[in-house]
C-alpha cells in the first residue's frame, strides 16, 4: 500500500495538469463556438476552384 | 380555368415548387443561383442535401454597402492588424445550415483580397479578415449579399465581450468541477472498497484526507455561482432554489471536512461533487439556449436600412443613418426601404406597407403623404423629407414595446422558487428536530451526524435539474423539426389553451399577390403577362407567374396605380383598374360589356382586386387577384380547434377579404376582424387577456408588438427579423401545421415537467425520512442521489414532446 503513497499524488498531479489544459483552452477561445466546427469537419480539404482558372490546372 | 399555374417544377435554387416554364421562384434565388455557378461552388447543394428546413426562397438585398468603406464606419468597426489586414465582424441573415457555412467560408477563394472568414454559427456572424490595399469591405459585403446572406454592421461588441467572460468561467468551473467529481469517485471507490474488504486505519484517514484536500476547493470553487445567487436572494429578501442547493453543499462540505479533522464520523464529499458537477452542466445548457435566442435579437438592427441617399445641394450622398437629422432630403429610389419617417416632397409611387401594416396591396403616395420607415417602394423615385429617424420611428417605437414586453419572467421558475422556498423551512426545521431528539436520546454527534445527513441528501439537485432539462430536450427535438422555441416559459405558456389570434398577410396566406381567378379569354393571360413584362408593380408580377410571358410588348405605357398598355404582336393590350380601362376603352364614358360588369362585381364581392385585360378595344378577361391562402391552413384550423383553443383572425388587410379568408377556412365572420392597425392587435391582445391566455401568430412587424403583449407570440416561416425577436416561437419550415404541433408539444413538455417535480419531491420525502430515521449511510446517498437525478433525465428523454407521431 505504501505505492499509493507515491502513485496517489502523481495522479493528483496529472490531473490537476489536465485542469490547466482546459482552463488554457478555454481562455484560449477554442470553446467559444461548439456549432460550427461540428459542421465544417463535413466541408472539403479540396479547395473548389473558380471555374475561369478551372483550365490551367490540367 | 388556370393557364399555367400548375406547379410542374422546382426552383433550381431553393426547391420551391414552380410553374413549369420557370427555373427560379424569385429573383433572390436566380442571383444567388449564378453566383455559385460562376465561382464553381456547387458543392453547396450536395452539402445541403435533403435539409429540407433550409431550402427558402433566397433574399439579395442588391445594396452597395457603399456605407461600410466611409472612414467614420471603419473607424468604429475596422481593426488593422500588425500584418496590415483589416479586421470586423458582420452579422449575417438566413445562416442556418451546414452549407451555408461552407458557402460563406469560401468567400477567400472567390473574393481576391480577402483571406479568412469565419462563420459562427449560434450568433450568427462571420468575423472577416481582408487585405484594405486588394479590395473593400463594401465589395466583400456586396459577394456575401448576393450569395444571400445580406451582412450587416455587427453592433453588439460590448455586449458579446461580457456574455464571453461569463462564459468562459462557467465552462471553467464545470471543468473544474468535473476534475474533481473524477477523482474523488476513485477514491470514494477505495474507501467503500475498504469498508467491506477492510483498511488500515492510516489509508483511510489518508484517503479521506486527499478527498478533502480536492473537494473543499475545487468544488468550493465550481460550486460559487450557487453560493453567489443564494446570497443575492437572502440580501434580496426574495426564494431562490440556489439557497437550498448552497445549504446541501455547505453542508455536504463542511460537515466532511469536520469529521475528516475529528477523525471519525461519515464523509459525503463523492455526493457533493457528483451534485455540483450535474447542476453545472444543467446551467450550461440553458446558458447556450439562451446566447442563441439573443443573438437572433440583434439581428433585428437589420430591421431598418443603414444608410440612406441624402439630397445635398444638387448632388446625392450616401451616408449612414446616424447622420441624418430631421428636416433632411432624402432620395427614396425604387426597390429600396424607406429609411427615415417623414413627407413625401417630390415624386409619386406606391409603397408595400405591409411589413408595418400587413396590407397586401401597395398604398399609392404623391407629395404631401407621410411615409414611414420600413416600407419598402415600389414604383417610382421618391424625395422624401425626414421627421423622425432611428428610434423615434414608428418602427422604432414598435421596437422598444417589444423590448420592453418581452422582459417578464417564466411562471414556472417563480414555482419552482417558491417550492424551494418551503422546502428551506422544512428541511431545516426537521434538521433541528432530528438534531434535537437524536441528541436527547443517544449523543450530541450522533444528532449532528443524522442532521447533516438529512441536509445532504435533501439537497433538491433534481427539482433543479427537473425544469432544464425537460425543456432542453423538448426544445432540441423542436428544433429538428424545423420549431425553433425561445425557453421554458413560453413552452408553458402555450400549453393552456385559450384564444389565438391569426394576421392574415404572409401567415395564413402567402403574403404575395396572385392570380386566383379568371374570368373570360383565357389567352389573354398571356397577352397580359407580355405588356406587364417589364414592370415591378405586384400586380404584374401576379400576371407573370400566372402566365409566363412568352412575347414582348412595344410601346408600354404605364400609369401609376391605374393600369399599362402597351401593343403586342400589333395588337393592343390594356391591362388594369376597372375604372381606368372603361375611360380608356370609350372615351363617351360607356360602360364595359355587362358581362365583363358581372365578374367584376363578382371578384370584387369575393374580396378579390379585379383587374381587367382588353385587347383592341375590347375588355375579354377579368383576373381576380388575391393573396393564396397556404395549402396547409385549414388542417392547422381545425387541430387548434380540437385542441380547445378559439381562433381568431385579426388583419391589418381590408375587411372583406379577412372574412373571404376566414370563411374559407371556417372560421365565423364575428371572429374576423380587418383594418387593424398594428396598435389595435396590442389593444385587442390586451383586451382578450384580461379573460385568459392569449397566442398571436403572424410574420409581420405589425403583428411583432401584438406578440410581444400575448401570453406566447409565434412567428412562421418568412417573417421579419423584428416579428422573429418579438416572438416565443418561430416557424423554420413552410408548413404552419407545425403550429398546432408545437402548442401539442408544449403541452407535453409541461406535463413533463410537472412529472419530473412531482418525483424530485417524492425521492426528498423518501431520503429525508431515512436521514430523519438515522437509516442513510454515505454509501446510500452516493447511490440514491445521481440515481434521482439519472430518473429525471429518463423521465424528460421519454416525454412525448415533438416526437414524430410514427
Amino acid at each position: 500500500m505504501t505505492t499509493l503513497y507515491l502513485v496517489i499524488p502523481l495522479a493528483l498531479l496529472v490531473a490537476g495538469a489536465a485542469v490547466v489544459a482546459f482552463i488554457w483552452v478555454v481562455r484560449s477561445g477554442q470553446l467559444d463556438d461548439v456549432d460550427t466546427p461540428a459542421r465544417r469537419i463535413l466541408f472539403d480539404d479540396a479547395a473548389p476552384r473558380p471555374r475561369e482558372s478551372s483550365t490551367d490546372a490540367r | 380555368m388556370s393557364v399555367a399555374a400548375s406547379a410542374t417544377g422546382a426552383c433550381a435554387h431553393c426547391g420551391l415548387p414552380v410553374p413549369r416554364d420557370i427555373t427560379f421562384c424569385c429573383s433572390g434565388c436566380e442571383v444567388v443561383h449564378s453566383v455559385i455557378a460562376q465561382n464553381g461552388l456547387e458543392r453547396f447543394y450536395e452539402l445541403r442535401g435533403g435539409d429540407a428546413g433550409a431550402a427558402e426562397p433566397a433574399r439579395t438585398s442588391g445594396a452597395t454597402y457603399a456605407e461600410l468603406d466611409d472612414a467614420a464606419f471603419q473607424r468604429l468597426h475596422v481593426t488593422i492588424g500588425a500584418d496590415g489586414l483589416a479586421r470586423t465582424a458582420l452579422y449575417l441573415e438566413d445562416l442556418r445550415c451546414t452549407a451555408c457555412v461552407w458557402l460563406v467560408e469560401s468567400a477567400p477563394r472567390c473574393v481576391d483580397g480577402v483571406s479568412e472568414i469565419r462563420v459562427d454559427i449560434g450568433r450568427n456572424r462571420a468575423d472577416v479578415v481582408w487585405d484594405p490595399m486588394s479590395t473593400s469591405l463594401s465589395s466583400v459585403a456586396r459577394y456575401l449579399d448576393r450569395l444571400g446572406h445580406a451582412p450587416h454592421p455587427y453592433r453588439g461588441f460590448a455586449r458579446e465581450a461580457q456574455r464571453r467572460k461569463e462564459d468562459r468561467a462557467l465552462l471553467v468551473k464545470l471543468g473544474v468541477a468535473g476534475a474533481a467529481l473524477g477523482n474523488i469517485m476513485l477514491l470514494a471507490v477505495a474507501l467503500y472498497a475498504g469498508l467491506f474488504g477492510g483498511m488500515s486505519s492510516t489509508d483511510t484517514t489518508m484517503f479521506r484526507w486527499i478527498s478533502m484536500c480536492v473537494a473543499v476547493p475545487g468544488l468550493g470553487y465550481a460550486a460559487t455561482p450557487f453560493f453567489t445567487t443564494a446570497i443575492g436572494a437572502l440580501r434580496a429578501r426574495r426564494l431562490h432554489l440556489d439557497l437550498p442547493l448552497s445549504i446541501g453543499i455547505v453542508a455536504g462540505l463542511g460537515w466532511g471536512a469536520a469529521n475528516v479533522l475529528r477523525g471519525t464520523g461519515e464523509v459525503y464529499f463523492d455526493s457533493i461533487a457528483m451534485l455540483v458537477f450535474l447542476l453545472l452542466v444543467s446551467r450550461w445548457i440553458v446558458l447556450r439556449h439562451q446566447r442563441r435566442a439573443s443573438s437572433a435579437a440583434e439581428l433585428l438592427l437589420s430591421l431598418t436600412p443603414s444608410r440612406a441617399h441624402r439630397i445635398e445641394g444638387d448632388v446625392t450622398v450616401d451616408v449612414a443613418i446616424e447622420a441624418i437629422v430631421p428636416g433632411d432630403r432624402i432620395c427614396v429610389l425604387v426597390g429600396e426601404v424607406v429609411p427615415v419617417d417623414g413627407e413625401v416632397v417630390e415624386g409619386r409611387s406606391a409603397l408595400d406597407v405591409g411589413l408595418l401594416t400587413g396590407e397586401s396591396n401597395p398604398v399609392e403616395v404623391r407629395p404631401g403623404d407621410a411615409v414611414h420607415a420600413g416600407t419598402a417602394n415600389v414604383a417610382g423615385p421618391l424625395v422624401v423629407r425626414a421627421s423622425a429617424v432611428g428610434e423615434a420611428t414608428r418602427v422604432g417605437k414598435l421596437v422598444s414595446t417589444i423590448e420592453a414586453m418581452s422582459s417578464r419572467k417564466s411562471p414556472i421558475e417563480r414555482l419552482v422558487d417558491r417550492i424551494a422556498g418551503r422546502f428551506v423551512a422544512v428541511v431545516t426545521t426537521v434538521a433541528i428536530v432530528t438534531f434535537v431528539v437524536w441528541s436527547l436520546l443517544v449523543s450530541i454527534s450522533i444528532g449532528a451526524e443524522h442532521a447533516m445527513a438529512l441536509l445532504v441528501v435533501t439537497c433538491p439537485c433534481a427539482l433543479a435539474l427537473a425544469t432544464p432539462l425537460a425543456v432542453t430536450v423538448a426544445l432540441g427535438r423542436a428544433a429538428r423539426r424545423g420549431v425553433l422555441v425561445k425557453g421554458a416559459d413560453a413552452l408553458e405558456r402555450l400549453a393552456t389553451p385559450g384564444v389565438i389570434f391569426v394576421d392574415k398577410t404572409g401567415t395564413l396566406t402567402a403574403g404575395k399577390l396572385a392570380v386566383v381567378s379568371w374570368r373570360g379569354d383565357v389567352d389573354a393571360a398571356r397577352l397580359a403577362a407580355a405588356v406587364e413584362s417589364g414592370s415591378d408593380h405586384p400586380i404584374a408580377r401576379a400576371l407573370r407567374t400566372y402566365a409566363p410571358p412568352t412575347r414582348t410588348a412595344t410601346n408600354v405605357r404605364e400609369e401609376l396605380g391605374r393600369g399599362i398598355a402597351g401593343l403586342v404582336d400589333g395588337r393592343l393590350v390594356v391591362v388594369g383598374a376597372p375604372p381606368w380601362v372603361r375611360t380608356t376603352l370609350s372615351i363617351d364614358g360607356r360602360s364595359l360589356p355587362s358581362g365583363v360588369e358581372y365578374w367584376i362585381a363578382e371578384l370584387a364581392e369575393r374580396g378579390e382586386t379585379p383587374i381587367v385585360v382588353a385587347v383592341d378595344g375590347v375588355a375579354v378577361a377579368v383576373a381576380g387577384l388575391a393573396d393564396p391562402i397556404r395549402d396547409d391552413a385549414q388542417l392547422a384550423i381545425a387541430e387548434l380547434t380540437r385542441l380547445g383553443w378559439r381562433v381568431e383572425l385579426l388583419s391589418g388587410d381590408d375587411a372583406r377579404v379577412v372574412r373571404r379568408v376566414g370563411g374559407v377556412l371556417g372560421i365565423p365572420i364575428w371572429r374576423c376582424t380587418g383594418h387593424t392597425s398594428p396598435e389595435g392587435k396590442v389593444a385587442a391582445v390586451n383586451a382578450a387577456r384580461a379573460r385568459g391566455p392569449v397566442v398571436m401568430v403572424g410574420d409581420g412587424v405589425n403583428d411583432a408588438a401584438a406578440m410581444a403583449a400575448a401570453t406566447a407570440g409565434i412567428a412562421v416561416s418568412g417573417a421579419a427579423e423584428i416579428a422573429i425577436e418579438a416572438a416565443d416561437v418561430y416557424l423554420r419550415s413552410h408548413s404552419i401545421a407545425a403550429i398546432a404541433e408545437t402548442i401539442a408539444g408544449a403541452r407535453a413538455t409541461v406535463a413533463t415537467i410537472k412529472r419530473n417535480l412531482r418525483f424530485s419531491l417524492v425521492y426528498n420525502l423518501a431520503a429525508g425520512g431515512l436521514a430523519v430515521v438515522g437509516l442513510i449511510h454515505p454509501l446510500v446517498a452516493a447511490a440514491v442521489m445521481p440515481l434521482s437525478s439519472l430518473t429525471v433525465l429518463a423521465s424528460s428523454l421519454r416525454s412525448r414532446a415533438f416526437r414524430s407521431p410514427s
